[in-house]
């Protein structure tokens, strides 16, 4: 089948790289590390709702490891590299949909990415901080199922932000927009019931938060598996959107020079 | 040595010359590049916002102090990036092998690199200004600084800031002369440590605060300064220490690159 022939080649380009990205890890439990010092500072002595500070610290350490897989999917599904080659005339030619193409291909580097970067750094903060584990296996495959659809979304946007590369050589700072408005919106750092004013008016009406507070909250038992459903419609809302970005870049297709 | 030093920074205002007007080639680009970064900016900033909004203080720093830490770090950030542009993308030109070409011309590739594809932060540098305003304004309002002395302070830290960062980020591009794949180091020494020092230093750990003031000494950018400018917890030395520590930051680079560069080979690509 074409979907797992196209994930499997981008799973074992990945794996040659593998003991450079363990050694990436380091850099983004760090990163962890900075958060999670940030919260210990913070919540001490204060009031943290229906977290506590053990449950926020778990809350924090979890949405670190999640990053792998919701946040860091590549740069618009690499569009913009084949726009600036002129490979997108090819893969647009070809006999099978662009956004299915492109999926499949990021479906195996974001397999690679669970298992050699969310999962180390998930298993360091079991043991150093330490981590809640899930209340249940049917908690833990619930989060899997949120983590899936996370995925999914993340894939979309990044096809989109990849889409928009053929009319502007400035899709890199919409990459890095969609990065920054995910930390604020995503509850990644800070729960976004926590987010005053129109901040969580407009998190709560986006996908963001589906991307990693929802996943999160299932994990550590806060939220059921029926918080997936807005997350699932905006899977089907986001995968129309994607459809019709390449119905467009059809009807016109400019490279910058090949 | 002066007419050196003098030839070398007309060079400079030529190059970024050049290379600004060769931006404004594409005008809706630029434009558009420039809006979004001031975006990603107020974004990061509303991050640290909705924290002190719903927690009054974080450990005994207020609104207006906390802002006056992140203001001084963004605008030390934008000198840096605006005045050293390409240094820290060094490792597209040495995976690319692009530096081969570089090396040809004839003058120094650290000041080429500094001028290509100058972007001159607008967006980051007004969010800045008018973070460090609003916490300049309402500190003197309580009367916990005067403005008189505070203002001129704070453009000497920024600056002092601007060159401290540039000197961790030249550092750490020399590492690309031996290694070639910098971006994990750089999401330690840069991103990473930028991260932290938007918050009061005293929040962290030892080890953390350890790491933070010696071996990657940026809370010199921000932190220790405002201990004697906005706090008054330390004298005047704070900012002669701020100014060593970047004098030593720099010194350090710049050795790294110079060694670094007469190792270079290039990746033949």
């Amino acid at each position: 089948m074409l979907f797992f022939a196209l994930a499997r080649a981008s799973y074992s380009r990945n794996l040659q790289y593998r003991a450079s990205h363990l050694l990436h890890n380091i850099a983004s439990a760090l990163f962890g590390f900075i958060y999670l010092s940030i919260w210990t500072g913070i919540g001490q002595g204060r009031d943290l709702g229906s977290y506590g500070m053990a449950g926020l610290i778990s809350y924090v350490a979890l949405n670190q490891c999640l990053l792998w897989v919701t946040a860091f999917t590549n740069y618009g599904l690499g569009l913009p590299q084949l726009v600036r080659t002129g490979g997108i005339a090819i893969e647009l030619a070809r006999p099978v949909h662009l956004f299915y193409n492109m999926m499949s291909r990021e479906w195996g580097n974001i397999g690679y990415q669970f298992l050699y970067k969310s999962v180390p750094i998930y298993l360091l903060y079991l043991v150093v901080i330490p981590l809640r584990l899930p209340h249940s296996i049917s908690t833990a495959f619930a989060f899997l199922a949120a983590l899936v659809c996370a995925a999914y979304l993340s894939l979309c946007v990044q096809y989109l932000i990849g889409a928009v590369s053929l009319w502007t050589t400035e899709s890199q700072w919409l990459h890095w927009l969609n990065h920054a408005m995910l930390t604020l919106f995503s509850g990644f750092l800070i729960p976004i019931e926590w987010l005053p004013g129109w901040l969580g008016w407009f998190s709560r009406w986006s996908f963001y938060p589906y991307l990693q507070y929802i996943p999160t909250r299932i994990y550590l038992g806060m939220d059921g598996i029926s918080s997936l459903l807005p997350s699932l419609a905006w899977c089907a809302g986001l995968t129309l959107l994607c459809l019709a970005a390449t119905a467009l870049m059809r009807t016109k297709t400019e490279v910058q020079g090949g | 040595m002066i007419r050196d030093l003098k030839g070398m920074a007309s060079m400079y205002k030529l190059l970024i010359r050049f290379s600004f007007r060769s931006s404004m080639q594409y005008r809706f680009n630029f434009w558009l590049g420039s809006t979004i970064a001031a975006l990603i900016a107020f974004v990061e900033f509303a991050l640290l916002a909705v924290i002190l909004s719903r927690f009054g203080t974080i450990q005994g720093w207020s609104v207006q102090e906390s802002a006056y830490l992140y203001s001084i770090l963004i605008l030390s950030k934008a000198i840096y990036r605006t005045f050293a542009s390409d240094v820290h993308h060094l490792e597209k030109y040495l995976l690319s092998g692009d530096l081969d070409g570089l090396l040809l011309r004839p003058l120094p590739v650290l000041l080429v690199l500094m001028t290509q594809n100058v972007s001159v932060r607008f967006g980051e540098t007004l969010l800045g200004l008018g973070m460090l305003a609003y916490s300049l304004s309402s500190l003197a309002a309580d009367d916990q600084i005067q403005l008189w002395i505070a203002i001129p302070l704070s453009v000497l830290i920024c600056l002092n800031g601007g060159l401290l960062l540039f000197g961790i980020g030249l550092a750490t591009a020399a590492t690309g002369f031996w290694l070639t794949r910098i971006d994990m180091l750089q999401n330690l020494t840069e991103d990473a440590t930028h991260t932290a020092i938007r918050y009061p230093l005293s929040i962290y750990p030892g080890w953390l605060k350890g790491i933070l003031t010696s071996i990657l000494p940026v809370a010199f950018v921000n932190y220790m300064p405002a201990l004697y400018i906005v706090r008054g917890e330390a004298g005047p030395w704070m900012l002669a220490l701020s100014a060593a520590a970047s004098l030593v930051v720099l010194g350090a680079g710049a050795f790294l690159w110079k060694w670094g560069i007469s190792r270079y080979q290039s990746t033949g690509s």
